[in-house]
């Protein structure tokens, strides 16, 4: 294990009743990367990712963050999904502080903190709204800061824009890219949007269905800063080319 | 906010205003004859003529209806999640909870003075049989169906089983367990009124509307009859109030200030405007 390595899985697999959601699986995650998983629905990406969370516990395998063994144990990653899953009851500031009340008393450090998080994001005057005053993509940034003030270094992100239109979407991917630049965190980015997958990542897995399993590893050679201009690059497209053939069939 | 007012406190009392109207219409078109059905004007004044005797009695059901009420509740919020968190449990209780529903209530009131004797416990208790019924049956559906993923996120972020069902499951139940609480409120007061028919120890409202009966007091049944719903009206609305005031998030936007101060008093200096 290298010195980088945040998330280490080892032959980690996963099967429900007769149905193989995850084959052995292993893969090395490098601290503050950006890690894009894409396939077809059923390829067994929220099963792996439940497994990192520790929702689920794996049939074999071992999960490692950093120097620990966090198998089937929850409390250590981030976590996102499409639905934003903001309570109602509470108010925006109160959403951002969700992870610290559940475990603990709320204090004053997390309210300022959560205030420095959405003033710097853009909704510092939404603190004292209810989650049913936003948008959708206000409501997905509430979401993530949510996720960021848990001060975990790993994210798992599964699918956070999917329920967004384009214009927004595209809006929140390079918001997403700044946020992970200014706080050099370690994201895993479950999409099946192929040109999400490849604006946003250092690294791409593909994934296939029935066994669900990692069929490729690619780099992604794109530079960063990634603007608007990145999405019609020559090697965006060969990218791009070369994740559908693997999604699609017929190499690439 | 005035013109709600209006239409939330204005509509529901025309279309009362209505109703009394059709009242005397019917009386007097058709000529009904005062000891059948006397005019409504008539039955309230029965009511305030007689309110010194009245008072004590509207008290006592008043009582009996807070106190039924409240074990009610009470029973019915823990039947609920009892039956919600424990699977055997809720296999074994909910047969019972819809069992004791069929015991038509009136049936239910001689055994219990059996038990008891005459007195306030019997009618208490019916209250608490009718209450906790609608409170066990909607605190357990609300349980049942909080969303599982928002139960899972409580748990990637470490949350005890205790702190997620304080912090995410009772909230997320809050419209269901309020729905059952309103139709608990409804039943109250009905409930006590049997209970005082069959099981009162001498004085109580439902005595005193039998004995206006015995002595050809029309007016005085009818304008008992209204003060008891007035009573139960008096009950849903309590509730519905507490409802509004516990879940500012049904209607508002943005919290009130003075309700964010207290969570945050270093924030809301930053966002006055």
């Amino acid at each position: 294990m290298s010195p980088s390595t945040l998330l280490q899985l080892r032959d980690v697999g996963k099967s429900f009743a007769e149905t193989v959601a995850l084959e052995p699986t292993s893969l090395n995650i490098e601290e503050g990367s950006f890690v894009a998983i894409v396939g077809p629905s059923g390829c067994g990406k929220s099963t792996l990712f439940n497994v990192i969370a520790g929702l689920t516990a794996p049939d074999s395998g071992e999960v490692r963050l950093g120097d620990q063994v966090v198998t089937g144990a929850t409390g250590h990653v981030g976590y996102m999904l499409q639905k934003d899953l903001l309570v109602p009851w509470r108010t925006v500031q109160d959403n951002i502080t969700m992870a610290a009340r559940l475990t603990r008393r709320v204090t004053d450090d997390d309210r300022n903190e959560a205030r420095r998080v959405a003033e710097r994001y853009g909704l510092g005057e939404f603190l004292r709204h209810y989650p049913s005053a936003l948008s959708g993509g206000m409501r997905q940034r509430v979401a993530f800061m949510r996720t960021l003030v848990t001060h975990q270094s790993l994210l798992l992100l599964d699918e956070p824009f999917g329920a967004l239109d384009a214009q927004t979407r595209l809006e929140m991917q390079q918001w997403l890219l700044q946020v992970w630049k200014e706080t050099g965190r370690t994201v895993l980015f479950i999409t099946h949007d192929v040109d999400e997958s490849i604006f946003l990542s250092d690294r791409i897995l593909v994934m296939s269905p029935r066994p669900g399993r990692v069929i490729a590893d690619l780099e992604n050679p794109l530079a960063r800063p990634r603007t608007l201009d990145t999405l019609t690059d020559p090697e965006f497209i060969e990218l791009k080319s070369r994740v559908m053939h693997l999604l699609h069939g017929g190499g690439a | 906010m005035k013109r709600s007012v209006l239409r939330n406190v204005g509509i529901p009392l025309l279309s009362l205003a209505v109703l009394l109207g059709l009242w005397e219409a019917i009386v007097v078109i058709f000529n009904v004859a005062p000891y059948i059905m006397p005019r409504p004007f008539d039955a309230i004044r029965a009511v305030t003529d007689n309110w010194s005797l009245l008072w004590p009695l509207v008290l006592g059901t008043i009582q009996e209806t807070l106190y039924g009420f409240a074990c009610g509740a009470l029973l019915g919020l823990g039947l609920g999640v009892v039956m919600a968190k424990v699977p055997f449990l809720q296999r074994s209780l909910y047969p019972l909870l819809v069992l004791s529903q069929a015991v038509p209530v009136i049936a239910l009131a001689l055994p219990l003075v059996l038990i008891l004797g005459f007195g306030r416990t019997p009618i208490v208790f019916i209250v608490v049989w009718v209450v906790f019924f609608p409170v066990a049956v909607n605190t357990f559906d609300g349980l049942s169906h909080v969303d599982q993923d928002l139960v899972n996120l409580a748990r990637v972020f470490g949350a005890s089983r205790r702190r997620t069902f304080l912090q995410i499951e009772i909230p997320a139940s809050t419209t269901s367990i309020f729905s059952g609480l309103k139709i608990g409120a409804t039943y109250a007061v009905s409930g006590a009124i049997i209970g005082e028919l069959y099981a009162s120890d001498g004085t109580s409202l439902a005595l005193y509307q039998a004995h206006a009966n015995a002595n050809l007091n029309a007016a005085g049944v009818y304008g008992t009859t209204m003060v008891m719903t007035a009573l139960g009206i008096s009950w849903f609305l309590l509730v519905v109030g507490t409802e509004v005031l516990l879940t500012p998030w049904q209607r508002r936007s943005v919290a009130r200030r003075a309700l964010f101060r207290r969570r945050a008093d270093v924030v809301v200096s930053t966002v006055q405007h």
